[in-house]
This record gives structure tokens, C-alpha cells and sequence, in this order.
């Protein structure tokens, strides 16, 4: 089996869900290649990459400077037809990601299973872990075709640098796009900027529901996400009432989020919520209602009000910070 | 003591009547359009293209599109709930000659059944009274039955249009010309979004409307066409349901009546439950209650999480898993409530959207399936004859009104037409105890009828607090459990498609926040004014129809949203 790992980067920073892959793609299989597409400037990408475990990184200059899926369609199509043959081509799920994704895999006939948290190998053979029906169930997927494309859910894997340094072998590519590529060109490119860190690649997420309150309660969220500098979230509830914008909406019909910690202030815990923050490692709950269902999926739970207890912790980390 | 019709929203009759609006050439012209997929609509469908095969002279003449179905759910089935115990004998007749039944998805006939009269510890069977036997009838998931269904009508050439709600009712020149279908991409306000898409006029020669329970479009053409006449208002129940995947297979269709509904007159509780086996694994279970009950701290949905915590219930439940949720109201008029008219100048009504359902003997489905063959072999007739009126004249629909009447849909309801009206209106208790007019074939009529609609009921003051139910998680459920059970994932920030005021009388709040299965309701604190604030969360609905019948009104959603039942 041979691996290739798709890595996307901004603002010369690769996403922490590309890393993540890697990490996972470099414990299944030590020679795992990645591939960086983008300008003459990615030297220091790629030795990144290197040290999340890439054993090869190609480095394909794209010449139409484009930041359509387009060429890098073009660049992992020709990498796998005319290069290297390899068998399965790994992205982390992004607005790019998911259209290169479906691109590839009907460029090259190849199956692509999408929203993977994780992938193993088992007599040889790929087996991708896809959540389903809302993620009540867990099935198991594989391939009938071969190459295979796999699209992971972003945050399903921490990005891990290894211990042993390793210097990957950096080959660079020109790739020519196809005419079809040509075609299509960007016409303009703004930066949406948000403060403080995006919910989906937060470490730490501090999430508000109707227990706050009011749009003001919304205030003792973003303090307490700034000292613990965290991304806030909101419930669906929350948003609807207006208290905070639809783009911090957290559950099934909202982003689904794994962060390391996320305080829930004011949640009630519906399954609506849950199903969109369960991945989360660590869970804190503060609700003053002892039945919230919220209660039997955290792993502390505060049964108190939210608007003493949180100036209390905002003042604690104060100290301790201070 | 407020009557729920008191605080109707403000509406214009017209709102949802409208001459087409898109130029000429943007209209999709098609030949017979018909609005839900569901028994009615999908039987119309597949009759109207069995018809057309046998006679191709008549599809050309029809255009590209001959036959076109418009359903509001993801896919057919996803808003399709029922008990189900069907009769087969519509469905074989829609199929005689063109490939029976093979493959269509049951859980076979019923075997045992027995009925009970539940108190809260104990289970009394009573003989199974002659309107409820169900020999020779069979359990299927109706959701399951409407997919299959929408395959045959594919198959024989329905263009088929999931995920697209009809919300304006085209009239030209007197008479229906199609669908205006729903726009997509508004947001809450109703500003457009970056993937907004609007509507189109959907053109046709004949609309059959066979919308289910409290069909939108239904309800505005019995108005705009007076074609209720002089018939009693309709009335409803609503049926909460849950499919449950159990350890032990059972061994026979089961309904209850009693508990826990209470018996006092003054609340007027009447209804009753079913459990029916589908399959060696699976167990439907509902609970059904007329609509016309009066104290707003009865909750339908908790109604139902209570009645499984009865010993012979929960035996049956015992180690398995709720795998499904949903909810739907039922049309229980019967014969007196079926409008007048059933047809207006291009324009045919089928199904629960007109109210044929048979309360005594449970049954709805077979009514739908013949009214929807029905009506494709008279629209059939309509569109084929050398004339080309548009809209189809309505003298050339009204053999479809003859037909319904004629038929076993006209005759079955006549002879049941007193059962609930008299026997306390109950859609179980009717069956239970009104057999003496079944009996006679409806010779004797018992005469008094059911005149009241169900927001005209005035609430009875509230007595204490509400029961608490406790919500377990394992047999008993909340209710936002219960909406993401029925697979319901609709988008938030689309504008509320709930027409109802949310300044009301403190016990008008308080019926709706109880009422609703879905929990779109919540009762607020009361003003100066003596009005308490209602705050809806329109993205739970999942398209009951309950609010219609008590002072509110359901319009459709962005096509796609609501549930997404599976094996409903």
C-alpha cells in the first residue's frame, strides 16, 4: 500500500487537518508521500511536513497561480497516472479538499469514501471508519477500486510531530493543466478574518445556549474564550433568538467541532447539540438545572449558574494568568 | 376558558392564489400534475402512466412532461406515517395486469390481534369488535410503501420532483392551471441568500392534489371553490408513533383504549393505541388522540412515552431500541366532513387531504389509492377528448366525484357515517363500541353529528400543574430526542413557515407548547396586557398538521425540510 496525503495550506501555514492525516497516513505506512501545490516559497511546508512523517514531498509550482481545485486535480491525477502509482490519496475535508476530493475520483474512476474519522489497515487492505445517520452508528467502508480516494472529517487526528527528525526528499513537479482546467479562472480572493480562532480549528471552545440568558450573556463566553483563548460557539437555540451569529452554530444542523476542551455554559444538551460536539476529548458543563441531559456526557459537571460561576472562573484564571 | 380559533392569525385569502407570474416560455408545462407523493398521489401517477402507455396517441398530445409528481419530502416516503395495517384490495387493483404486487415491502398478513382495555396496571382484553378485525389485511411501514410505490411511477414515466413544496395555487380564468412551487435559499427574514432559487410555475392541464392530512394547497382550494358546501367541519386526531427494534418478536396486532386518557367527560380524551409487529424484530407502537380535547396541559407526545411504561407494554418494548420517531394528524370527519365537491375546473382531490378515512375500522390508505386511480382515469378521460380547454372545464371532472361516491370509498363511509359522531368521538372508541350501526349497514342512523371544529373547543381552566413525565432515555423520551428520531434536520435560517400569532391568551400559549409533538412552541411570560409571548422554533417542525387544527396554520417549508421517515 502506498500512501499520498494532500496538504493544504493558507497564509504559508498548512491546515492542521492536512497534518492530521499525515500523521495518521505516516503510521499506516513509512514511506507516505505528500504533495504541496503553490508557489517557489513552500521549502519550509514541506520540511513540516517532513517532520509530521512525510517521507516524500512533492512540490508542484502551479503555473496558473490559481486557487481553484482545478490544478490540483490536475497536479494528483498526473502524480498518480504518469508518476507514482499510488493506491489511496488521503485529504482532510475543507471547501477546497471536498471538491478536489470528487474531482480526483472522477478523473480517475477511483471510489472515494468521504467524512472518514479514521482509517486502518487490515490484511493489507484499506478499511475507512465512516459515522452515519447522524452519527449514531459507525460503519466500516472499504474500497472496490483502485486508486482510492478518502476524505477525512477535519479534527479526526491530532497532527503529531515524530520524534526522529526526518528530512523528506522534496521533488518538484510541472504540472500542465488540462484545457478544462484553463477555463475556469478566480477572478478575486478576500480574507475572511474572524476574531479570535475558527471554531474548526480551536483547541479550546467556550459555547453559549439559552441559559445565558441574552445576547449580553454572550458577553461572560467571550470573556471567559479570552482567557482560556478559545473560539465561542453557540447552541441552535442561542442563534436563533439572534443572541449570536449563525456562523458560531454548533450541532446537527450547525458545524461539528473536536476540540481538546469545550465549555458548555448555559447548554441544556439536546441531541441536536450533542451530536455536533460530542468528539470533543474533554467536555465542562455549567448549567444550574441538575437533570440537564447535557450532564451525562461531560466529564466535569458544575451544577450551578452560569452567571456566577463564570465571573468567578474568568477572576481565578485571572490570577492565575496574571 | 379561550377558544384557540380566537387568536387565528391574520390571513389573506388569497395569499396563496395566484395567476402564473414567470413568462410564457419559463413555465414548465406539463400534462397532469400531481402534488405528494404519497398513496394517493403515487397510485394517481402510476394509473394515469399505465394509461398512457396503452394509449401513446395521448402522451404525445400531452407534451415532454405528461405526467409529473412534486413531493415536499427529501425523497417519497420521507413524510409518510401510518399505523400501517392497509387493506391490499386497492393496491391489487391498481396493479391487476401490470405486475401485481411482487415486491412490494410488507411484513405480512395479520395474524392474532387483540384488543384491550387498559387501566393503569392492568390489561382487560375485550372481544375484537367487528369494524377493527383485520383478517386478511397486512402490516407495512407506509414510508417503506411509498418509495416502492414512487419507483413503479417512475417506471412508468412520472418525472419525478423530490425536495420541491407547491405553495401557490395557479388559477386562471376560473379554474386551476397548476403550481407555483417554493422558493429556496431565503433566510429568516426573507432576504435571499448566496443559494437562493426561486419557484416556478408549474403548468398543467389537471392538478390532482393528494397532499395527506391538512394538505396546504387542499385547504386553499375547498376555499377559493366553496367545495365544502354544507358539510360538517372536519375534525382530527393526531397520531404520535415510534418504531421499535425489539428482542422478542409479537405475536399478534394489538389496540388499546383507556388508559392513559382519562375518562372524565369534560376533558373529552378520547383515542386510543396500537402495536403492531412488523416483522420478527421490528414493533410499531402509537398513540392517537382527537383533537377536540380541551385541557391545554395534555401533551400528545408524552401521552405516548407514558403508555410505555404500562407492564403489558413495556414487556413488549423491554431490552430493544427506539430506532424511529413521527408524527401525523388524522382527518376523522368521515362521511359527513367529505366536501361537497371534490373537483373544481382543472383540478382533482384525492386522499386524508379531503378526509377519506374510515375512523371506525382504522383504514385510510385503500381510500387514498382508489381515489388516486380514480382520478387519473378521469383526468385521463379529460385531457384525451378532442377539446382543449384550459382549464379542463368542470363538467368534464365531475364523473371523478360520482366515481368516489359510487365506489366502495362513498358506500363504506356512508354505512360507518354516525359511528364517532355519537359514540363520544373516538377514533378507537367509535370501532369499540358503535357496532350496532356497522351492523345494520348504516340503516339506522343515530343522527347526531360531530358539529364543533376542534379550535372552537374553549379550554378548560387549568387545575394544578401538568403530570411531570420522567424522560428516561431508554423507553421514554424528550422531545427534541424524539424530532432528531424522526430524522428532521431542517435548515434554520429559513423564514418560519408557522402562520400563528405569538401574542395569545396565557392557555392558548400553553395548549400549543403542549400540544406540539415537536416542541416548535414555547409559552413565555405574560404581559400588561394579559397575553403571553409565544416563541416558536420553526426548524423542529416536523409537518403534524396539529397546529392547523387549533388556531394556527401550517404553510410548507423549503422543499426538503421536516422529517425523513423511513420505515414509518
Amino acid at each position: 500500500m502506498s500512501l499520498l496525503v494532500f496538504l493544504e495550506h493558507h497564509e504559508q501555514a498548512l491546515t492542521p487537518g492536512s497534518l492530521g492525516v499525515l500523521t495518521r497516513a505516516a503510521a499506516l505506512d513509512p514511506d507516505v508521500a505528500a504533495v504541496l501545490v503553490g508557489g517557489d516559497d513552500l521549502v519550509a511546508l514541506a520540511r513540516e511536513a517532513g517532520r509530521h512523517g512525510a517521507a516524500t514531498v512533492f512540490h508542484a509550482t502551479d503555473v496558473s497561480a490559481s486557487p481553484l481545485p482545478g490544478p490540483r486535480i490536475d497536479v494528483l491525477a498526473d502524480l498518480v497516472r504518469r508518476i507514482r502509482s499510488f493506491d489511496t490519496i488521503l485529504l482532510s475535508n475543507s471547501v477546497l479538499a471536498g471538491d478536489i476530493a470528487a474531482g480526483l475520483a472522477a478523473r480517475l474512476d477511483a471510489g472515494l469514501n468521504w467524512d472518514l474519522v479514521d482509517l486502518e489497515l487490515r490484511d493489507g487492505e484499506p478499511v475507512g471508519t465512516q459515522p452515519m445517520l447522524q452519527d449514531s452508528v459507525v460503519a466500516e467502508v472499504g474500497w472496490r477500486s483502485s486508486p482510492r480516494v478518502a476524505l477525512f472529517r477535519p479534527g479526526s487526528f491530532d497532527a503529531v510531530p515524530s520524534a526522529t527528525e526526518r528530512e523528506p526528499a522534496i521533488e518538484s513537479l510541472t504540472v500542465e493543466p488540462t484545457p478544462h482546467t484553463l477555463a475556469a479562472r478566480a477572478i478575486s480572493r478576500t480574507l475572511h478574518t474572524d476574531e479570535g480562532p475558527s471554531l474548526d480549528a480551536a483547541d479550546v471552545i467556550v459555547a453559549g445556549g439559552i441559559g445565558l440568558g441574552s445576547a449580553e450573556g454572550f458577553d461572560l463566553a467571550e470573556q471567559l474564550a479570552g482567557m482560556l483563548g478559545a473560539a465561542v460557539a453557540a447552541t441552535r437555540a442561542a442563534v436563533y433568538k439572534g443572541w449570536y451569529p449563525a456562523s458560531a452554530q454548533v450541532g446537527q444542523t450547525g458545524k461539528t467541532v473536536s476540540p481538546k476542551l469545550y465549555v458548555a455554559l448555559g447548554i441544556s444538551g439536546a441531541v441536536q447539540h450533542k451530536v455536533g460536539m460530542q468528539n470533543s476529548k474533554t467536555i465542562v458543563a455549567i448549567n444550574k438545572d441538575p437533570h440537564a441531559p447535557i450532564f451525562e456526557f461531560s466529564d466535569l459537571a458544575v451544577i450551578g449558574d452560569v452567571h456566577t460561576v463564570v465571573p468567578e472562573l474568568v477572576e481565578l484564571l485571572r490570577k492565575h494568568t496574571g | 376558558m379561550s377558544r384557540p380559533v380566537d387568536f387565528e392569525p391574520a390571513s389573506d385569502p388569497n395569499r396563496f392564489v395566484g395567476e402564473p407570474t414567470d413568462p410564457v416560455d419559463e413555465r414548465i408545462e406539463v400534462g397532469v400534475l400531481v402534488v405528494g407523493a404519497g398513496p394517493a398521489g403515487l397510485a394517481c401517477a402510476i394509473r394515469f402512466g399505465q394509461l398512457l402507455e396503452d394509449h401513446p396517441e395521448v402522451a404525445e398530445q400531452l407534451g415532454d412532461v405528461p405526467l409529473a409528481v412534486v413531493e415536499k419530502g427529501k425523497q417519497a416516503g420521507s413524510h409518510l406515517l401510518s399505523g400501517a395495517v392497509i387493506r391490499p384490495g386497492a393496491l391489487e387493483r391498481l396493479f391487476d395486469g401490470h405486475g401485481g404486487l411482487d415486491g412490494m415491502p410488507t411484513y405480512g398478513p395479520v395474524g392474532k390481534e387483540q384488543v384491550y382495555v387498559l387501566t393503569r396496571d392492568r390489561a382487560l382484553p375485550i372481544p375484537t369488535p367487528p369494524p377493527m378485525r383485520n383478517h386478511g389485511n397486512i402490516v407495512v411501514s407506509l414510508s417503506q410503501v411509498g418509495r416502492w410505490l414512487a419507483e413503479r411511477a417512475e417506471a412508468e414515466g412520472a418525472m419525478f420532483l423530490p425536495e420541491t413544496s407547491a405553495v401557490t395555487l395557479l388559477v386562471d380564468a376560473g379554474g386551476v392551471v397548476g403550481v407555483r412551487t417554493g422558493d429556496k435559499g431565503r433566510g429568516q427574514h426573507g432576504e435571499e441568500l448566496s443559494n437562493f432559487e426561486p419557484g416556478s410555475d408549474l403548468v398543467a392541464r389537471v392538478t390532482v392534489l393528494a397532499e395527506g392530512t391538512q394538505g396546504h394547497l387542499t385547504n386553499v382550494a375547498l376555499d377559493h371553490f366553496a367545495l365544502r358546501g354544507d358539510a360538517a367541519p372536519q375534525v382530527w386526531e393526531l397520531g404520535v408513533k415510534e418504531v421499535w427494534k425489539v428482542p422478542r418478536p409479537l405475536d399478534r396486532v394489538i389496540h388499546t383504549l383507556g388508559w392513559p386518557l382519562r375518562p372524565q367527560a369534560r376533558y373529552r380524551e378520547f383515542g386510543g393505541s396500537f402495536v403492531y409487529p412488523m416483522g420478527d424484530d421490528l414493533v410499531a407502537i402509537g398513540m392517537v388522540v382527537g383533537l377536540d380535547y380541551r385541557d391545554p396541559r395534555l401533551n400528545p407526545h408524552d401521552l405516548l412515552q407514558v403508555l410505555k411504561t404500562h407492564p403489558t407494554i413495556r414487556a413488549i418494548l423491554e431490552g430493544g431500541e427506539r430506532i424511529e420517531w413521527g408524527a401525523k394528524t388524522i382527518p376523522g370527519g368521515g362521511f359527513h366532513a367529505l366536501p361537497r365537491r371534490l373537483h373544481a375546473p382543472g383540478l382533482l382531490l384525492c386522499g386524508d387531504g379531503v378526509g377519506m378515512v374510515n375512523v371506525p375500522t382504522l383504514k385510510g390508505v385503500h381510500y387514498a389509492v382508489e381515489s388516486g386511480r380514480l382520478a387519473a382515469e378521469t383526468a385521463f378521460a379529460a385531457v384525451s377528448g378532442a377539446a382543449q380547454d384550459a382549464p379542463v372545464p368542470a363538467g368534464a371532472l365531475a364523473s371523478y366525484d360520482d366515481a368516489v361516491r359510487a365506489g366502495f370509498i362513498g358506500k363504506e363511509l356512508y354505512e360507518v357515517r354516525d359511528l364517532r359522531q355519537v359514540f363520544g368521538r373516538g377514533f378507537f372508541l367509535g370501532g369499540a363500541l358503535g357496532v350496532l350501526n356497522t351492523i345494520t349497514k348504516g340503516r339506522v342512523s343515530i343522527g347526531s353529528v360531530r358539529t364543533e371544529p376542534d379550535d372552537e373547543q374553549p379550554l378548560l381552566p387549568v387545575d394544578g400543574a401538568a403530570p411531570q413525565v420522567v424522560h428516561d432515555g431508554v423507553l421514554t423520551f424528550d422531545r427534541l430526542s424524539s424530532v432528531f428520531a424522526s430524522g428532521n434536520k431542517t435548515r434554520d435560517d429559513q423564514p418560519n413557515h408557522l402562520l400563528v400569532r405569538t401574542r395569545v391568551a396565557p392557555d392558548v400559549a400553553e395548549l400549543w407548547a403542549n400540544l406540539c409533538p415537536a416542541h416548535v412552541y414555547t409559552a413565555g411570560p405574560v404581559g400588561d396586557d394579559g397575553l403571553a409571548e409565544v416563541e416558536v422554533a420553526p426548524s423542529n417542525c416536523i409537518q403534524c398538521g396539529a397546529i392547523s387544527t387549533k388556531g394556527g396554520r401550517l404553510t410548507p417549508p423549503e422543499g426538503g425540510s421536516g422529517p425523513e421517515y423511513w420505515q414509518t
